[in-house]
């Protein structure tokens, strides 16, 4: 038979992934375990691409992929998606949130106070080679302050509100099914205000980060100011079917709230925020938000551009759908070229017999 | 009331992989993508477990028409044994336990990559198309909610223009695949990357076709008697390609899409681009009684 009979195709799929998995070898709670206790940074970021905030299967699929970072994602969007909507969690506003770390670059102290949490922003970037050799690093005790911060932390925007130097928009009450969902709408522009925070919510961090520097560097109209960073923890406050309300748990949040002087005689404000921990996604992610009203289109800081774009598991799948054959299109454009060459190479045909452009 | 009475008993996914609130959303897209063929219509697009810009797009409408008596034969490229084909028809079998076939004739819904079979589909099948750009203006405008508007209007006279340019530039229209096409006298599409060869095959057709995008989260439709024209000018014929001519090495079948194989001398082979269609010539050829339908294309030949 002269014809490949077509199961080919799918033992080498198949073997294929055998040979991937085998190189990860077999995973256990114990690994995973390992994972959710050593990397809590990169478990922050993974969920908040995936916008599930669930550290034991964001930790699953950082081992099921081997630390692929776009195929964890990929893992738990498509988890997520099957998972039924059981309540929709109380609006979470800055003061009340059980605020870790929170600082402001706007003012020397501010309402509250300037509260630097957990970061290594200071630290010396020395590599502690001793543990290669034997010698485990142990992080010193950390001593606690004489006076700790409070918990709970006014929202610095509250008090340049009051002061009027930031424009008041009143909250208008939607009910909580009546937020929109990205996840069960399409993106559509102009888009609608929780469509754009919460795109950039499940953003790829590296991809706000590039549009975000761009629009830092230059490529924006507006210079932020980080007016209030925080990482905090939320209380997750659902309905029971009962009616009482009560907190379902605390869930690792960021937020960034970046300022510029306006057209207007207003400060403008620019925000970002998502689930974990992960300072340069909120603070990039606010940039772009600032600089999005007005932007030209087709512009880095144009809405559209950027929320395409920073979208993890459609960028990366689309990048690496390129290893698929397109054997067939291409021949489609061989044949045109061809063809458009052979015209060329032909003789010109002889005036006498050029037809006569109809009048 | 219990949390129990709230939900139902914990399965590791519905029937279909899909949820049934994805399904519905999905299926009124669909209607309205019947209603006005060509529009392109917004949905939210779920995450599927394959990577978007692989045929999530259509997977997502083939995952909502599937049934346990759905035949669905999948194709890449044209081949059903292309790796990400065999990957996609495993996993509908897996989720929905439809029968798998790799016959165009034997087939109820057919996925498919960039191709559309040679054989002509019937009233009762329905042809699903992974899309990878909807949007026939992107060429002309990238910008997604200009090119609606666009749209809106029927405007599309720098589509005209570029194509009136390309004539200009090199003598001919060069666009390869995915040729922009009106559909029922109002709306541009891109019937996607199918060849050109492929886009006479939707004109007053007799099946449905679905064209779906998953990662730019948009689905269109052709309904079956739906005109599909080519945008071409009036003094310049639509051109498939140059395919009429050339016979499968390892068929020895003529008049139809081959695939070219360059060859160690220089020159190049042919083969058929429908695998299963090659496999049915080859088998007939030996001797086996094997049903072959009644083709788009005779002789090299269009012949509707």
């Amino acid at each position: 038979m002269a014809y490949v009979a077509t199961r080919g195709g799918e033992r080498a799929i198949e073997q294929s992934e055998r040979l991937y998995r085998a190189e990860l070898g077999p995973i256990d709670a114990g690994r995973v375990d390992e994972i959710r206790r050593a990397l809590p940074w990169l478990i922050d970021r993974v969920m908040g691409e995936a916008s599930l905030y669930e550290p034991d299967l964001a930790a699953l699929a950082l081992a099921q992929s081997g630390g692929d970072l776009y195929e964890a994602v990929l893992l738990l969007r498509a988890w997520r998606t099957t998972q039924p909507r059981l309540a929709i969690a109380e609006t979470v506003t800055q003061d009340s949130l059980f605020t870790h770390r929170r600082i402001s670059a706007a003012f020397k102290d501010i309402p509250g106070g300037q509260v630097l949490g957990p970061t290594l922003d200071y630290s010396h970037r020395l590599l502690a080679t001793g543990v290669l050799e034997g010698r485990p690093f142990v992080p010193p005790a950390v001593e606690p302050a004489a006076r700790p911060a409070p918990a709970r932390q006014p929202s610095l925007a509250a008090w340049q509100k009051a002061a009027g130097l930031v424009a008041d928009v009143p909250a208008v009450a939607v009910a909580p099914d009546d937020i929109p969902d990205l996840t069960r709408e399409p993106l559509l522009f102009p888009a609608k205000r929780a469509h754009t925070l919460q795109s950039l919510a499940r953003a790829d961090t590296g991809g706000v980060l590039t549009l975000g520097y761009s629009a830092m560097r230059g490529y924006g109209n507006a210079h932020p100011t980080v007016n209030e960073l925080r990482l905090a923890e939320a209380e997750v406050r659902v309905r029971h079917p009962r009616g009482t309300v009560f907190s379902a748990g605390r869930v690792k949040v960021s937020q960034a709230e970046v300022t510029t002087k306006g057209k207007s005689d207003k400060l403008e404000l620019g925000f970002c925020a998502t689930l974990g921990w992960n300072e340069v996604k909120v603070i990039a992610g606010a940039t772009l938000d600032l600089n999005a009203p007005g932007a030209p289109k087709n512009s880095p800081v144009n809405e559209e551009f950027f929320l395409y774009h920073t979208e993890p598991v459609e960028a990366s799948g689309f990048c690496i759908h390129f290893k698929l054959p397109h054997y067939v299109t291409f021949q489609s454009s061989l044949d045109a070229l061809r063809d458009a060459n052979a015209k060329k190479a032909a003789p010109a045909m002889p005036a006498s017999q050029k037809q006569e452009e109809p009048a | 009331m219990t949390l129990a009475s709230l939900t139902k008993p914990w399965e590791a996914f519905s029937y279909g992989f899909l949820d049934a609130s994805a399904k519905r959303e999905i299926r009124r897209k669909m209607l309205k993508a019947i209603a006005v063929p060509g529009c392109q219509m917004p949905y939210a697009s779920r995450e599927v477990p394959i990577a978007r810009g692989w045929g999530t797009g259509g997977l997502q409408v083939t995952l909502t028409l599937i049934r346990p008596d759905t035949s669905v034969k999948v194709i890449d490229q044209g081949a059903d044994d292309s790796v990400n084909a065999a990957s996609i028809r495993r996993f509908l079998a897996r989720v929905s336990g439809a029968r798998e076939t790799l016959d165009t004739l034997d087939a109820t819904i057919l996925q498919s990559r960039h191709r559309i079979p040679e054989e002509k589909l019937g009233p009762d099948q329905i042809l699903v198309l992974q899309v990878p750009n909807p949007e026939p203006l992107r060429p002309v405008e990238p910008n997604m909610s200009v090119a609606r508007q666009m749209h809106g209007d029927a405007d599309y006279s720098r589509l005209w223009l570029t194509l009136y340019e390309q004539i200009v530039r090199s003598g001919r229209i060069m666009q390869g695949a995915a040729y922009p096409s009106l559909v029922n006298g109002r709306h541009v599409m891109t019937p996607s990357p199918i060849p050109r060869w492929d886009v006479p095959k939707l004109h007053m057709a007799q099946h449905l076709t679905f064209l779906s995008a998953g990662r730019e989260k948009r689905l269109y439709a052709v309904p079956p008697f739906t005109r599909v024209e080519p945008l071409v000018f009036s003094d310049v014929p639509y051109k498939v390609e140059d395919h009429a001519g050339l016979t499968c090495h390892r068929s020895g079948v003529k008049g139809y899409f081959m695939n070219e194989i360059p060859q160690d001398d220089g020159t190049s082979a042919h083969e058929l681009s429908d695998s299963h269609f090659g496999v049915k010539a080859i088998r007939r050829a030996e001797g086996e009684a094997v049903a072959t339908g009644e083709t788009w294309y005779q002789n090299g030949e269009f012949r509707p």
